[in-house]
């Protein structure tokens, strides 16, 4: 957290924002502009409430992940994707079951934006992001490392039969 | 939405668009209310808005309120500046209405302050 002030961020941005908490939380802690996209239109919505309801400003978009975004507008982006492993089958549509269906390995969609992190981040941008043990995290800091992005897990946590991981990812300077 | 998110906001991910950008605005339903003024954060913001696609974009809708059609030197210290750009960028809210694909005419609507940008499968 003294990393993020100190980071000077002016844009952060949550993908998936569901219900809203994590970036009315984030909101309320940094002085930025917060902007939230969830594919699902009631998350846009309930986003936009929990917002409203703490007072804080937090600009929702229904879209899927930052697709609608100009290019490496963010400084903070934070993602806890849909992880769980499913028939890839199930990740179609824009209803409740995109808050949890993550494919192949799970990674279906945290995928999409771990190849594009370059794209969507500013400079001194950095992400956030939520993974489940079996993401396998070796194999995405190994790739991470190609796309020179450094990764650090910041937070480890066994929770209801979950083995979660936060990771932070930044640009390797 | 306010016009720093369209500002951000393109339609570059459909097929058969190249930059998608800027959005048309066509709003029905607009609102304007007080956001706490931080000219410190506004300096900071200007050299990341494409100012012209933001000047466009308020004439659009009617809330100019005397917005310079360009970026006035040494905008850090004017704080008459900020406090204009800080008004169009924070405080104007677009409630209902649609955003326009310039390349290909395809609507986004706004509903209750919220874009829909998702695309259909054949879009994309
Ligand atoms: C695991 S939930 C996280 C909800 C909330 N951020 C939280 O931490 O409590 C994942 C969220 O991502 C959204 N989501 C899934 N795929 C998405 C995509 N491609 N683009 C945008 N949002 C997506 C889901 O609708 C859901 O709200």
């Amino acid at each position: 957290m003294p990393f993020l002030k100190n980071l000077g961020v002016e844009f952060a941005v949550e993908i998936g924002s569901g219900s809203g908490v994590v970036i009315t939380a984030l909101a309320s802690f940094l002085a930025c502009a917060c902007f939230a996209t969830d594919i699902n239109p009631e998350a846009c919505q309930a986003t936009a409430e929990t917002a409203v309801l703490n007072g804080r400003k937090v600009d929702c978009v229904n879209m899927d992940l930052l697709g609608a975004f100009r290019n490496r507008l963010f400084d903070v982006l934070l993602f806890n994707p849909p992880y769980v492993v499913t028939d890839p089958c199930e990740v179609v549509g824009n209803g409740l079951n995109r808050a949890w269906a993550g494919g192949f390995h799970g990674r279906q969609v945290t995928d999409k934006v771990l190849s594009t992190l370059d794209l969507l981040l500013s400079e001194k941008g950095v992400c956030y992001m939520v993974l489940l043990k079996e993401n396998n995290i070796q194999e995405i800091q190994r790739f991470m490392n190609e796309n020179n992005f450094k990764s650090d897990v910041i937070l480890e946590r066994k929770l209801r039969g979950e083995h979660l991981y936060v990771v932070k990812f930044s640009r390797i300077l | 939405m306010k016009l720093l998110t369209h500002n951000m906001l393109t339609s570059k991910c459909m097929k058969a668009v190249t930059v998608g950008y800027p959005l048309a605005i066509n709003a029905s339903d607009v609102r304007v209310s007080e956001v706490d003024f931080n000219p410190d954060f506004i300096a900071k913001i200007i050299p990341k808005v494409d100012w012209a696609v933001l000047w466009n974009a308020a004439e659009s809708i009617g809330q100019l309120e005397g917005l310079p059609k360009e970026i006035v030197e040494n905008y850090e210290n004017d704080q008459d500046f900020l406090k204009k750009a800080h008004h169009v960028l924070l405080e104007v809210d677009v409630i209902n209405g649609e955003l326009i694909c310039p390349e290909t005419g395809r609507k986004f609507p706004i509903n209750n302050g919220i874009p829909n940008l998702l695309l259909n499968e054949d879009e994309v």
